[in-house]
């Protein structure tokens, strides 16, 4: 008799840790390294990849420019970079603008307002690189690998 | 029997959960995704329309030709993407990018005698307004590796007469990350304020800039610009980030005297090498740890037309500035060795400055010092040291004001105490 009350409340924790890890599954989303399909590099360490997005470091191997490509406005993207270099949106902006007072950029990074156009703007500039949520990876992006991991791939489903 | 009916009802809702979660049908999830790129395309094209829009009143208010006679769909696609100069703070006006900083100062200032007045500040005055530099920044690609920089500032003089300058002027040359060229007129890399920081005050924390970092016509004591040539890039050197910095090039530096006597010391600088390295570790980002070696030759007027001397300028810096938080301390050493005279002067000098950005505002300290020897040719310099401190308020991403109190202990002379407010403005 008093067992049941028990399982009853069980039943009820699992379908809510259920339910919130289905949640999560949905609301998270992986972000890819994407670079254009003529780049040689195949993969990136994270600290490569705050030094290409801060401009420390300019040139892939061969000596092609970085071209950075970011997303515009409030994307999850855009967040992801700026939590990438630690800066809130106005210390981005700041950032950017001494870089390139200083000479040690040619010029800000390229900032688009859709993933159309990032992918438009990675196939342009052989020496572009953006980040992209996995879910918008399409034909004609090179993803890197980040330490050594691929993001977990949505298999296209057409 | 209830035990079997709880458990039954268990796997039921285990197998209920599960199948939701994994047995959706095909054909719906391929309709959202296909809904979903829809609504993403449609988005896309209205957002490049927006664009292309825009672009077509720009061209058709400055007059441009049309565009080129790329066809359709590519010269569509391309110029709905942005080019490289696309930025978020600067203009872009046929090919240049453009910048500007500006500010608007009133200081006060308790001298007895009137010293050296810089940008406009009428010296010995109680209190006076001033516009400083207004600074002008103009970028270029010119091609993918090779870029034109350009500051023009124009400079508040005595009795508000205004002087352009050409800060800097620079062809610059990006062979890859090991190997980065500039030739022109730079500002030195005699230490780390003298790159970072240039005549804008914008960037700057504080209202003015350390006494051992300030421009010669300002009364700084170090040859801080020059016209030549200059490389900088990464050594490989793993985590440790190394990285170096060598100019050789030409400065011909004409000193204001600070004590107010109105003497213009010319150095007549012979051509300068300088030299340096730091390291950016990849595991603090933010850290910049370095030294540089600076030498030149330069004449002592007052001893004697013919009398020249080595000047040799060591550096030393430990740099901070990263989540929210300027840490910047640099140590000089300023060593002039006269020819056919036994005589050496060393010289040391440093500066140490703490922010830390809390909101919209950033408090700041600074302590600076210079031990100048009084017979040196930086006799009006001599000893002075002391701290300034006070506030950054930012209004917004183009906006800030800054309020500086400053205490100067000086030999044989009085203490001086000044009151600086700074409004500072990007555009």
């Amino acid at each position: 008799m008093r067992t049941l009350p028990k399982i009853a409340l069980l039943n009820c924790m699992l379908l809510c840790v259920l339910l919130h890890a289905s949640f999560l599954k949905a609301q998270s989303t992986d972000i890819a390294v994407a670079v254009n399909l003529k780049n040689p590099v195949n993969g990136l360490t994270m600290a490569e990849l705050r030094k290409i997005l801060s401009a420390e470091k300019r040139t892939w191997a061969g000596g092609v420019p970085v071209v950075i490509i970011v997303r515009s406005g409030t994307s999850h993207e855009r967040q992801t970079l700026l939590h990438l270099l630690h800066m809130s949106e106005s210390d981005y902006k700041e950032y950017w603008r001494a870089q390139v007072f200083r000479g040690e950029a040619s010029a800000e990074p390229i900032a688009v307002p859709s993933n159309g156009m990032q992918r438009e703007a990675l196939a342009i500039y052989s020496g572009g690189i953006a980040l992209v949520e996995v879910q918008d990876i399409k034909p004609g992006m090179k993803v890197l690998s980040l330490d050594g991991h691929l993001p977990e791939m949505i298999q296209p489903t057409r | 029997m209830r035990s079997s009916l709880t458990l039954a009802t268990t796997l039921l809702l285990f197998s209920v959960v599960g199948n939701a979660q994994t047995k959706i049908p095909a054909s719906a999830a391929n309709d959202a995704e296909t809904i979903r790129e829809l609504k993403q395309e449609v988005e896309d094209l209205r957002q490049r329309m927006e664009i292309l829009e825009a672009r077509e009143k720009q061209s058709s208010n400055a007059n441009l030709p049309a565009a080129s006679a790329a066809s359709g769909q590519q010269a569509a696609e391309i110029s709905a993407v942005p080019s490289p100069e696309t930025a978020n703070n600067f203009h872009e006006v046929h090919g240049f990018q453009w910048q500007g900083f500006g500010e608007f100062d009133y200081k006060v200032l308790d001298q007895k005698t009137p010293e050296l007045g810089t940008e406009g500040f009428v010296p010995g005055s109680a209190g006076g307004f001033y516009t400083g530099d207004l600074d002008l920044l103009l970028t270029s690609r010119i091609s993918e590796k090779a870029n034109f920089l350009s500051e023009i500032v124009v400079n508040e003089g005595d009795a508000q007469s205004f002087n352009i300058g050409l800060d800097r002027i620079l062809f610059k040359y990006d062979y890859d990350d090991s190997l980065r060229t500039s030739f022109g007129r730079y500002h030195t890399a005699i230490g780390y304020y003298s790159q970072m920081f240039h005549s804008g005050k914008w960037l700057q924390t504080t209202a003015d800039r350390p006494l051992i970092m300030q421009f010669a016509d300002e009364g700084g004591i170090l040859p801080t610009q020059s016209v030549g040539i200059s490389f900088t890039g990464e050594i490989p050197s793993g985590k440790l980030g190394l990285n170096y910095i060598a100019e050789y090039g030409s400065s011909d530096t004409i000193r204001a005297a600070i004590d107010g006597s109105g003497r213009l010391i010319d150095e007549n600088n012979g051509n300068h090498i300088d030299g340096g390295l730091f390291l950016r570790p990849v595991t603090v980002p933010g850290l910049q740890i370095g030294s540089s070696f600076f030498h030149d030759n330069i004449s002592d007027l007052e001893r004697g037309p013919s009398v020249r001397l080595g000047q040799t300028i060591v550096n030393g810096h430990v740099i901070y500035v990263g989540r929210g938080w300027e840490l910047l301390n640099e140590g000089f050493l300023v060593r002039h060795a006269y020819e056919n005279i036994p005589l050496i002067y060393n010289m040391p000098a440093f500066y140490m400055q703490f922010s830390k950005k809390i909101g919209r505002t950033r408090p700041f300290f600074r302590y600076q010092y210079i031990n100048a020897n009084p017979h040196s040719i930086f006799s009006d310099v001599s000893l002075r040291k002391g701290p300034s401190f006070g506030a950054r308020y930012d209004f917004d991403d183009s906006i800030g004001f800054k309020v500086q109190l400053d205490h100067t202990l000086r030999t044989e002379k009085p203490d001086l105490n000044g009151i600086q407010t700074q409004l500072v403005f990007a555009f």
